[in-house]
């Protein structure tokens, strides 16, 4: 049985096959340049190629995200919040606080053994604490997205950041370099910032190891580091946790057609 | 003994300084953007206002800072809160006020006053740059304006299009969102100014809203915004061209009360 998940993220499409819910096929995500549908399309392509599959050969699509509604041919959509703890449970399965930093929202919250949600926290008010904050900041010090994790690994004495506001943090942060404040600490001083953004949301959801970060930011050295120091234990990451929405919605989806397939017998799909 | 003083006033965006005469007749003011060395635009402020006045520097008797970089006013004698200022030149222009709105470069707030310009109460935001000027400024650059022509081309709008986002990060992408979609930049522009009022009177809520109000602040420059915010309160707001300046009035006339205080 074959299930796709798609999460329609605010920044970034990104889509799972998986073989009865349990084996990765393949992944895939594009920037949705504001054209998501048309980046839908382009990772469903790319999941096919990867895993050599037609169309016609994938049995079930489940949507997530933001703009899970906008794709008219999905069998089933899901909320963010509950194919991320689903896909996180399914990477660690000793999860119990899933975090995801995402480009527009930062959420949390916590599940049970079969990675269903018990309570959650969010923040989609507000860019502080966002991955909206740090590709601002990857323009403004000129520093690529992918380089400023490992850049900022090299931090001796991180330059706190004592805005919250993420246009306020841009005067404060320009003004660090002005006064000759070290690249590496500035940048360890913006995933710190976003990572006591986060805390505060997995304070509100009560802390639990294991904890799992999931969504934008995992590959992220400089923002795993500055997490794991803030939260003060390690936390899980591992590059497929970049998918864990889609991994998640892919997961659920095949759950829904073992049960549809039961309830009729001799359909499928 | 001169009677000449100074106010200078040091905001996160702009460095402003009045020199007052005889009789607080205002002699010459000054208005600079500030940067990285405010120690340096402090002294310029004072420069140009003094300048202006065609007055020397000898001739001033008393110098006060205020604002955000007030504590980098060193030829200063004294130093005031801007809030205290504001409320001050406030009531110096315009007697009969009662609520102040300041709306600078990076924060916001409303100020209660009583009849001697003395503060009572006062509301702030300087957490979040919605509702100050820099929402207006990051919104006007996304739409490819200077901030100085937002404020006329949202009087020009047809139909106000509904800003959602509070957060001026998020309001920037709905605004490029709104432009691709075809909506007319001035009835963005209202709905961004709309917002901004919309914000500006639950902090005035706070302190409780009293006539007259007074708005002061770079921001009280933009027609859009003045307009934008009498709708939204359903009562009229002094404003001035000397209302950017008032901050800077403020701390003068504190100067002033100093040096009359210290000579009787």
């Amino acid at each position: 049985m074959i299930t796709v998940g798609l999460d329609l993220g605010a920044g970034v499409i990104k889509g799972a096959m998986l073989e009865d819910g349990r084996r990765i096929l393949a992944t895939a995500s594009a920037p949705s340049r504001g054209n998501p549908v048309l980046a839908a399309r382009s990772v469903l392509d790319e999941l096919g190629e990867t895993a050599n599959l037609a169309p016609g050969e994938v049995d079930y699509l489940c949507t997530t995200g933001f703009g899970r509604y906008s794709i008219p041919e999905r069998n089933l959509q899901v909320s963010d919040f509950t194919s991320s703890a689903r896909g996180a449970v399914f990477l660690f399965p000793k999860t119990h606080l899933v975090v995801d930093v995402g480009t527009q929202a930062s959420r949390t919250m916590s599940v049970s053994e079969t990675g269903k949600v018990l309570k959650f926290k969010m923040n989609e008010k507000c860019a502080a604490g966002a991955g909206r904050f740090v590709e601002r900041c990857s323009k403004y010090l000129q520093v690529p997205l992918e380089e400023m994790g490992p850049r900022a690994l090299a931090a001796e004495h991180p330059k706190l950041i004592s805005s919250v506001c993420a246009v306020l943090a841009e005067t404060e942060i320009i003004n660090n370099v002005a006064e000759g404040v070290p690249l590496p600490d500035i940048l360890m001083g913006v995933f710190l910032s976003l990572s006591q953004r986060a805390h505060s949301l997995m304070r509100y959801v009560g802390i639990q190891p294991e904890i799992t970060l999931v969504g934008g930011l995992v590959r992220n050295v400089g923002m795993v580091k500055a997490l794991d120091d803030t939260v003060g234990m390690p936390v899980n990451v591992t590059p497929n946790a970049y998918y864990a929405a889609a991994l998640g919605s892919a997961i659920l989806g095949h759950a829904r057609l073992l049960k549809l397939s039961q309830s009729t017998p001799g359909t499928r799909g | 003994m001169s009677v000449v003083v100074a106010g200078v006033d040091i905001g996160s965006t702009t460095a402003k300084c009045v020199v007052l005469g005889e009789d607080a007749k205002v002699l010459g003011r000054s208005l600079n953007p500030v940067g990285v060395d405010i120690v340096k635009d402090a002294e310029r402020a004072l420069e140009a206002a003094l300048a202006d006045a065609h007055v020397s520097r000898s001739e001033v008797g008393f110098i006060t800072g205020t604002g955000y970089g007030r504590y980098k006013v060193y030829f200063g004698q004294l130093v005031v809160t801007e809030i205290s200022c504001h409320a001050r030149g406030a009531n110096f222009l315009f007697p009969g006020t009662r609520l102040v709105i300041d709306i600078g470069g990076q924060d916001t707030k409303a100020i209660r006053i009583n009849d001697k310009g003395e503060v009572v109460d006062f509301a702030m935001n300087d957490k979040c740059a919605a509702g100050t000027g820099r929402f207006l400024d990051v919104c006007a650059n996304a739409l490819g304006y200077d901030v100085a022509q937002i404020g006329p081309l949202s009087l020009q709008a047809h139909r106000a299009v509904k800003v959602t986002s509070t957060c001026t990060v998020f309001a920037e992408s709905e605004v490029t969102s709104y432009v691709s979609r075809g909506k007319d930049p001035k009835d963005i522009l209202a709905g961004l100014h709309a917002s901004i009022a919309n914000r500006t009177l639950s902090l005035m809520q706070r302190v409780g809203v009293e006539p007259e109000i007074t708005f002061t602040g770079g921001v009280s420059q933009n027609q859009g915004m003045v307009q934008a915010l009498q709708r939204r309160i359903g009562a009229s707001v002094n404003v001035s061209p000397l209302s950017q300046y008032l901050g800077a009035l403020g701390a003068a006339l504190h100067g002033r009360d100093r040096l009359r205080g210290g000579a009787s």
